[in-house]
């Protein structure tokens, strides 16, 4: 069974296609495409049934559009055939977003990878859902420019994954996550029209439909162009590394750094499981003994870097740190980050497989949350470890496990699902920057009541009625895809 | 038109503490553009909230939220308005989390009271729109009012963490929550903000704070045309510098600011005041390169402010951005030069004045034009400049303006090609039209 509880099977929302009717989509969409261009044989669908969750689901065919005006014209396809339509960025999303439970055409943005715009007086650039996010940075860096959301995936996810899931990332602790960057989207919608929302400049009269969508995780638009704010780079940049013996020294470190006012540019944390993990991986010279580290990074102006630093260090002191290091160089620093980022893959070397949550919990309940998260992952007799954004209070737990054991899946779904009700109770939510998708449909009852839900399926309905655009996503729903495979 | 005798009687059942008034006295004073509502109701809670909007709802009755009454003149002509909901007494904090930088308050407290409050632990939240003392904070989050120093901390989007908002039926639901970071569903925050109680009516909000800057300066400089200012704005903007706030003053807008604050601003040219904060040592430098680049820039240094007359400074400032007839341009920061001199063509065609004050580094323009009573010129310079502003990727909005010109223009300008979803939107939220029509855009 998967990993996520199947909610009660009533009726599916689509029937799976049949074999006569997916040959007439086929062939229309290859006469709009190319035959290059649209994928159909189990074959080449494979590599499009997952994305870095748990749960799969095979499409039926898999098409990669050149333009916002093929897009549109996939659309009507699809609605023609009564076909869903799932959007697919890089595949690295976390909760399942990309993932066709009933099947039916996944629109892949490989094509749509373009920088259209740079402006660098207006501090914008305009961009294809397909471009790599690193690449846009990489793009402006030369000019001494950068895109502020990070996802550890960065090196692969796309920006218009990115807004589709208002992804976040270790320096979203200051400057916001994609909705706070994000000023206009070209978007189309079930209907096959092409619309524009926004702009390039801000409060466009009107509702702001532009934080609607960011985030909508693909249930109300298809983006096909999107509007981004740039920034200056910073001029210093100091990364410390700190070190302690106790989880709750390190939480309290954080939930006082932040407290005192000083706001950095990011607190991420690792406990021993994952240093471990890390150190075999990166060799990034982390301290395998420790109970926890913290990886925080101070940017701005040379003095208020300097400034910056030395209280941060005084807090570190005063919660015992054993040693705080400062990057010394550009080269130790991103083989600090590099640890950090690669972290989730790193664990690979520990365990077969990992099931990590994202629930968010107000600051200074950090030190009662990550203990709860331990005696949980205990009870299940699970080994679970933390890598974060403790400046966030977004939360990593990556509970590890073997699926050939039987009764594991169970206990780690049960263990999941009590760590963010943990979250829930203690002020927080259940996902601070992965998505919903399917994973996490039946816990958004966990903090929103049926009229909080309600509401929200209001938009869907205006927007999305017959949920042609990724269906069976965000919401308890009846009925799934026949076959979302057995782990 | 709805049962409003049975509405009254009902109120008495369901809602017996809210305080109703029919008098047309008392009416006259919440009339809004004119129009007199029916009934004002001032519930002491959130439950009655619900009620007062379900029963409106059930009876078929109009309903418009208002908090200080600060921003009513935000928006196009209201339809009737049966009932009148008053939410300034609505006034709790429910909690202030210093730890955590994040607070949870009642839609009807004043910004300067919750600013007053969070001061106290050295916070802030950090919006600075005009008005203060009179705007709640539901009021300035359906309007989306916002200041000078939005530049550097945003608008109320990037500040609001958690909403309750009243739905029409009067059900109350929740979007977002208490946490910094939070994409669990769909983000209704955004939506909320700025749809001036077309969609919900905010009971409270969850906030993002900031802590109170350790210190504050701005340097006032002149320049002798727009296009130096804004070349000085586009360089300080693509600098290391991060300024919070950059403000430009054009030669009308310094000479109300004597007029009626008592600030003396050089009176040709434009000023451009430049805000920082942070800790003293950084602030030193980032003043010191400021006046390097401002010479670079053709400048002249008028002054450097701290304290008290930074304090009344920017007050100043924040007040000015409301005349009797205001139009909010937005446009690129890049075509805010050649827009002044458009502006400055419109109005001696039409033998209007005009007095600018801009947030020059967000690009957004109030341009206040007069006399106010010329609204056939009025209506013209308007019309063209919408459509200049439209060339420059960026739109005008009208925020005050008389009644006389209100009935007579579109303050909104026409709805863009995504107002169909909008429309959507509205229909799914309030299906009977319980929240009074013709304010939003498209008459929503």
């Amino acid at each position: 069974m998967s990993i996520t509880a199947l909610p009660p099977t009533t009726t599916p929302l689509f029937e799976r296609i049949s074999e006569s009717k997916k040959e007439d989509v086929v062939r229309d969409l290859s006469a709009l495409l190319g035959a290059k261009y649209v994928l159909h044989t189990s074959y080449d669908l494979m590599l499009y049934e997952y994305d870095a969750s748990i749960d799969r689901c095979t499409p039926d065919i898999v098409v990669m559009p050149a333009s916002t005006e093929d897009v549109a014209a996939i659309v009507k396809i699809a609605a023609s055939y009564n076909t869903p339509v799932v959007p697919r960025g890089a595949g690295t999303g976390l909760s399942g977003g990309a993932i066709p439970v009933y099947g039916g055409i996944v629109i892949v943005f490989t094509r749509m990878n373009r920088i259209l715009e740079i402006d660098y007086d207006n501090l914008r650039a305009v961009v294809q859902p397909g471009l790599v996010n690193l690449h846009l940075s990489n793009a402006l860096n030369p000019q001494g420019f950068y895109y502020v959301p990070d996802p550890s995936s960065q090196r692969s996810c796309t920006i218009g994954g990115n807004a589709g899931e208002n992804a976040g990332g270790p320096h979203t602790l200051i400057y916001g996550v994609t909705t706070n960057h994000v000023l206009g989207l070209e978007i189309v919608t079930p209907e096959g029209k092409i619309v524009q929302v926004g702009g390039w400049t801000q409060d466009t009269p009107g509702y702001d439909l532009t934080g609607l969508l960011i985030g909508s995780e693909g249930t109300l638009c298809i983006v096909t162009k999107i509007i981004v704010r740039i920034v200056h780079m910073p001029e210093a940049v100091k990364t410390m590394v700190a070190v302690f013996d106790t989880m709750d020294d390190a939480s309290n470190t954080v939930s006082e750094i932040i407290a005192s006012g000083v706001i950095p540019a990011a607190i991420e944390m690792m406990d021993q499981m994952i240093l471990q993990a890390v150190e075999a991986d990166t060799h990034a010279g982390y301290p395998m003994d420790a109970a926890a580290v913290l990886l925080m990074e101070a940017e701005g102006l040379r003095e208020g870097v300097a400034e910056q630093v030395e209280q941060i260090v005084a807090v570190c002191n005063k919660y015992h740190a054993r040693a705080v290091r400062i990057a010394a160089n550009e080269t130790e620093r991103q083989l600090f980050w590099a640890g950090r980022k690669n972290a989730f893959g790193a664990v690979g070397r520990i365990s077969p497989e990992f099931y990590v949550q994202d629930g968010v919990v107000p600051r200074t309940r950090l030190p009662y949350v990550l203990r709860r998260v331990s005696e949980i992952c205990a009870s299940y007799g699970l080994r679970v470890g933390n890598v974060f954004h403790a400046g966030d209070g977004n939360l990593h737990p990556l509970i590890l496990f073997d699926s050939h054991i039987p009764g594991e899946i169970e206990r780690v779904r049960k263990a999941g699902h009590e760590i963010l009700e943990v979250c829930a109770e203690a002020g927080g939510t259940i996902t601070g920057e992965h998505g919903v998708g399917i994973e996490k449909q039946e816990e958004m009852a966990l903090i929103f009541n049926e009229v909080d839900l309600r509401v929200m399926q209001q938009v869907r309905q205006a927007w999305n009625p017959h949920q042609l655009f990724n269906p069976g996503k965000l919401f308890p729903m009846p009925g799934r895809c026949a076959d979302i495979k057995q782990l | 038109m709805g049962d409003i005798e049975t509405f009254a009687g009902d109120l008495q059942t369901f809602a017996s503490t809210a305080l109703v008034t029919s008098e047309a006295d008392t009416l006259r004073n919440y009339a809004v553009d004119g129009i007199l509502p029916r009934f004002v109701v001032t519930p002491t809670n959130v439950e009655q909230v619900g009620h007062i909007v379900a029963l409106a709802n059930q009876h078929g009755l109009s309903l418009l939220a208002r908090g200080g009454g600060s921003r009513m003149s935000v928006g196009g002509l209201p339809e009737q308005i049966d009932v009148l909901l008053e939410t300034n007494r609505l006034t709790r904090i429910l909690e202030h989390e210093a730890p955590d930088l994040t607070c949870h308050v009642e839609a009807g407290l004043t910004m300067a009271a919750l600013q007053a409050r969070l001061a106290q632990k050295g916070q802030w939240l950090a919006l600075d729109p005009p008005d203060a003392a009179q705007a709640t904070i539901g009021g300035l989050l359906a309007s989306n009012a916002s200041g000078p120093k939005r530049l550097r901390y945003g608008s109320a989007r990037d500040l609001v963490i958690g909403l309750h908002v009243v739905q029409a039926n009067g059900e109350l639901s929740r979007s977002g929550g208490r946490v910094v970071k939070n994409v669990a569903g769909y983000d209704l925050n955004k939506l909320y903000i700025g749809s001036l109680g077309t969609l919900g009516i905010i009971v409270d909000a969850n906030f993002k704070l900031h802590p109170l800057p350790i210190a504050e300066r701005t340097l006032l400089l002149t320049f002798t045309n727009a296009g130096d200012a804004m070349h000085m704005v586009i360089a300080l903007l693509g600098s290391l510098l991060t300024p919070s706030a950059i403000e430009l003053i054009d030669s009308g807008a310094a000479s109300d600011m004597s007029d009626f604050f008592g600030v003396h601003l050089p009176t040709n040219g434009y000023t451009l005041a430049v805000n920082f904060e942070g800790g003293a040592v950084t602030i030193d430098r980032q003043l010191d390169e400021t006046r390097q680049l401002a010479r670079k820039h053709a400048a002249l240094m008028v002054d450097d402010l701290a304290g008290e007359s930074q304090s009344h400074f920017w007050e100043a400032i924040r007040e000015h951005t409301q005349g009797s007839v205001t139009c909010k341009v937005a446009i690129l920061v890049s075509q805010v030069a050649p827009y002044l001199q458009t502006v400055e063509q419109v109005c001696r065609r039409h033998d209007l004045e005009a007095a600018i004050l801009a947030h020059a580094g967000n690009g957004i323009l109030f341009i206040e034009l007069r006399p106010s009573d010329a609204t056939p010129r009025l209506i013209e310079a308007i019309a063209e400049l919408r459509s200049y502003a439209k060339e420059a990727r960026g739109s005008l909005i009208v925020e005050r303006c008389p009644v006389d010109l209100k009935r007579r223009i579109n303050v909104w300008g026409e709805p863009g090609s995504d107002f169909f979803l909008m429309q959507r939107l509205k229909n799914q939220f309030d299906p009977n039209g319980t929240f009074v029509k013709g304010r939003f855009v498209g008459g929503l």
